[in-house]
């Protein structure tokens, strides 16, 4: 027994240390005045928190991160279903295919908010260069304010969509063929078969990767920092990086601990609702 | 030849064919959607001076050139960040595993009351993201001189890799028949023998496959090392991105491009190569992690 707590002992004081006691103390820091530069340190109870929701930087940082999580996450599952569906089937080279497809899930996700600062560019960059050869527009990406929204969220499709067709590939895996052969026989087509046993057994794990999904939208941060650094504006800043923003650049720590924690609830609901959700998904499968 | 079966008249053959069009149309979309921005990424560091900047783009290098790459080494400790990136995902990664190891151990095997508080606290503090804990740290940190230091990232780099690969090697630990332990015991193994001659030989694959996932996210810190490494001898390569802007020739925009290119290569390539060799032991991680 004591063995036990002996091998248990180095991972949970690490924990500990690292996240569990930092994390009470951003909320204990969250109910002061804190600056490194004006040297304050004064209790202020609820006052931080008053001041967030009279923020527009917060408020639009919000908007945004609605809007971010419900386009990104929505483009996601989509197109991670579609590539799961074109990797399962059988063809030559499909050891190649899958490994190109983990690429963008292991390319630096700071590496690709770079080069796609760089993709969009209105002038040499590679999307404006397809688009011009089309269209001979040159759409201002990073300036216009919904065009930058959507910049971001395409980028981080393209990064983050391989990752879920690996998971839904290992779920359309676990489906046994037999059920394809008897509504076959019963005479349903491919559309059909997918609408009908692919997708219902799917659910709980598509369920389940929109929730997993979406919370890590919400706490995107390299994307936005490299892509477009919140701008125009504040339009494309999501949480995280308002947080940084606060706490290293304004050095106003007291009031970044309260939007960080401002954050975690969020996360803490999205997480909450999203777990009962899916527990009753799974349980009906 | 398998006798009986006739073979397929040449007008099916066509038709299956013909059928397969649409799928590898979507599979060459879907191809060039992936590698044609890493292809651009590549084109961009190696095109010869102001070679890029052409309206239409030429996709279709003129020449390879190294002078970016040379420009970056010269402007920037570049060997210094790599080191300091391999050894920082190497050595948090080892460390994590072996403490998982030692816990997941506890955990499958062991009753021991908590063993379930334990489980749900390491899956619970993975809803803490990084800004709710970053503000203490960074005043802890400065107060006990662990900024800018390879120890002070590893402590976090480590932390961050605890709770999945612990929850990973758990299963992988409760598939191992509890037979083969007692076997060895009533040969008079000991304790530690058994765990790491026995246990961990059992659950190799496991251990390989968390090792090449927490390499690649090891390798691939960004935020940590942007908040706690603010001199080179802490810096990682992730960070030389935004540095390779403004060296060289950076008055010009445009040129600064290429230098980041580079870096991004630099960055990029031991992981696609680990990546494209490992496909197999990746996505067994990725999806353990997941489901398990």
């Amino acid at each position: 027994m004591a063995l036990a707590y002996v091998l248990v002992a180095p991972v949970v004081i690490w924990r500990l240390s690292t996240v569990i006691y930092p994390f009470l103390s951003t909320l204990y820091l969250s109910f002061f005045d804190n600056s490194p530069v004006r040297r304050t340190f004064k209790f202020i109870g609820f006052d931080n928190y008053v001041a967030m929701t009279k923020d527009s930087n917060v408020s639009e940082t919000l908007s945004f991160t609605l809007f971010f999580t419900v386009t990104s996450v929505t483009l996601l599952v989509i197109s991670g279903l579609a590539v799961a569906q074109l990797l399962n089937r059988r063809f030559a080279l499909r050891g190649v295919a899958r490994a190109i497809n983990l690429l963008p899930w292991a390319m630096a996700g700071i590496v690709w908010g770079v080069a796609s600062r760089w993709i969009f560019d209105v002038n040499y960059g590679l999307v404006n260069d397809l688009i011009w050869r089309v269209s001979g527009l040159r759409p201002l990406w990073l300036v216009n304010v919904n065009l930058a929204r959507l910049a971001v969220t395409f980028a981080d499709v393209w990064k983050s969509a391989p990752f879920l067709a690996i998971i839904f590939l290992s779920g359309l895996q676990g489906i046994s063929e037999e059920l394809y052969e008897a509504a076959k026989i019963d005479g349903a087509d491919r559309w059909r078969s997918y609408w009908y046993i692919t997708l219902p057994l799917l659910m709980p794990l598509i369920l389940s990767m929109t929730i997993f999904t979406a919370i890590h939208r919400i706490l995107g941060f390299e994307i936005v920092y490299a892509l477009t650094q919140g701008g125009p504006g504040m339009s494309t800043a999501l949480m995280s990086y308002t947080v940084y923003l606060q706490a290293f650049r304004v050095l106003n720590f007291g009031y970044a601990s309260a939007v960080a924690i401002g954050l975690f609830l969020i996360v803490l609901v999205a997480g909450l609702f999203g777990f009962r959700l899916v527990r009753r998904a799974w349980a009906r499968l | 030849m398998a006798i009986g079966i006739p073979r397929p008249s040449p007008s099916r053959v066509w038709r299956r064919l013909v059928r397969s069009i649409p799928f590898y149309m979507m599979l060459f979309v879907f191809l060039t959607i992936i590698l044609l921005p890493i292809y651009y990424i590549f084109l961009t560091a190696f095109a010869p001076g102001d070679r890029l900047f052409t309206q239409p783009l030429s996709y279709v290098p003129q020449s390879l050139e190294l002078t970016r790459f040379e420009t970056v080494f010269k402007g920037l400790p570049i060997p210094r960040y790599m080191l300091n990136t391999a050894v920082l995902a190497t050595t948090s990664t080892l460390l994590a595993l072996f403490f998982s190891f030692l816990a997941a151990y506890a955990l499958a095997r062991l009753q021991f009351p908590g063993a379930n508080l334990v489980m749900v606290g390491l899956l619970a503090s993975t809803m803490l993201p990084g800004v709710t804990t970053v503000i203490p740290l960074f005043q802890m940190y400065q107060k006990l001189g662990l900024m800018n230091t390879l120890t002070g990232l590893l402590l976090l780099y480590g932390s961050g890799l605890l709770p999945v690969t612990t929850w990973v090697l758990v299963s992988f630990i409760k598939q191992v028949p509890p037979e083969v332990e007692d076997a060895a015991r009533v040969d008079g193994a000991g304790f530690w023998p058994l765990l790491f001659g026995i246990v961990l030989p059992l659950i190799r694959p496991g251990v390989a496959t968390m090792f090449l996932i927490n390499f690649i996210a090891g390798w691939n810190e960004f935020f940590t090392p942007l908040v706690f490494a603010r001199g080179p001898s802490a810096k990682v390569i992730t960070m030389a991105l935004s540095e390779a802007q403004v060296i060289g020739s950076s008055t010009q925009f445009y040129q600064s491009w290429g230098n980041m290119s580079a870096v991004a290569i630099l960055a990029t390539i031991p992981i696609f190569i680990l990546t494209l060799i490992f496909q197999r032991q990746i996505v067994e991680g990725i999806t353990s992690g997941v489901f398990k």
